[in-house]
């Protein structure tokens, strides 16, 4: 059962956002994730560990970048497959503006099964945070049927 | 001093998860994701699911059970580790009211530079209907104990 992709070819770019992480944002996603690493809140122990300043959850910059996505497609059950490698630490400064993610999403390949291949482009100031981000989607507007009825 | 690498393939007994409202919620606000499927069952309805699902991402909160368990089991403290990948393949999103359960597997261990890097994979299951609901893959890298803190 193909979807229809006339609308999309590969390399083009399917939606593009600029996301912001704030100490605020890392204290809400400290509690609604249960991950309370000090690395995400202490400056104190973070520079007792090395590292550079407070660092983002490497899973709030991938939950953003899933957010693209998810925009894009309009349900969360369109996403069949996502991962991403947390290349670079994403330093988020205790300011009002804290730092900007920059996420492109683009067409890397539409499969023989009907699935659409999005590479994700993840960068803090033109660096990449996230690399091999990739997701496997159903198109987007295609009935997903979510399957979790019993 | 390096994981005996004789604890690879061993199996953690799986941990329950129950996915509540008030969480998929509170988790959906802290990445700042507005999409009504995560808070407003209506929405959800329209999209074919049963009631309200959680974003992609929310699925580390059941699979991070299964880490704590296997890093206890192998005493390894969560300030020697870092996240170097995650992958998540999805059957179908989580729904608010149902109760998973999460199985963690240790896949393979190898040794890079004095550090561990450890191969984990959970699968994320509803007993109750006997359905798969999405398999987790992650690379954690660990830190020596005997690393000083420069």
């Amino acid at each position: 059962m193909r979807e229809d992709r006339t609308d999309l070819t590969v390399g083009q770019v399917v939606a593009s956002a600029q996301y912001r992480i704030t100490r605020e944002n890392l204290v809400r996603y400290a509690g609604a994730s249960g991950d309370f690493n000090p690395i995400h809140w202490s400056d104190r122990v973070a520079k007792s560990v090395g590292l550079p300043g407070v660092l983002a959850h490497g899973m709030l910059t991938m939950a953003l970048a899933g957010r693209l996505l998810t925009d894009w497609l309009g349900d969360p059950a369109a996403v069949v497959e996502y991962g991403v490698r947390f290349s670079r630490p994403v330093v988020v400064p205790d300011d009002d503006e804290g730092v900007a993610v920059d996420v492109t999403g683009t067409v890397a390949e539409l499969r023989d099964d009907g699935l659409v291949a999005v590479e994700l482009d993840v960068r803090v100031d033109e660096q990449k945070v996230l690399t091999q981000a990739r997701a496997l989607t159903r198109p987007p507007g295609s009935h997903t049927g979510a399957g979790e009825s019993s | 001093m390096a994981i005996d690498p004789s604890v690879v393939g061993r199996v953690y007994p799986p941990q329950p998860y129950e996915v509540s409202r008030e969480k998929v919620r509170e988790f959906a606000e802290a990445i700042g994701d507005p999409n009504p499927v995560y808070t407003e069952t209506e929405a959800a309805r329209q999209h074919g699911h049963q009631d309200v699902v959680a974003p992609p991402t929310f699925a580390m909160i059941p699979v991070m059970r299964g880490f704590e368990l296997l890093m206890d089991d192998l005493g390894i403290e969560f300030a020697r580790l870092v996240h170097v990948d995650q992958r998540f393949t999805y059957a179908r999103p989580l729904v608010v009211g149902e109760l998973v359960e999460t199985t963690t597997t240790l896949d393979a261990i190898r040794q890079v530079g004095g550090n561990d890097l450890l191969t984990i994979r959970n699968e994320v299951r509803n007993a109750a209907l006997d359905t798969h609901v999405c398999t987790a893959k992650a690379t954690l890298l660990i830190r020596p104990e005997e690393e000083s803190d420069a």
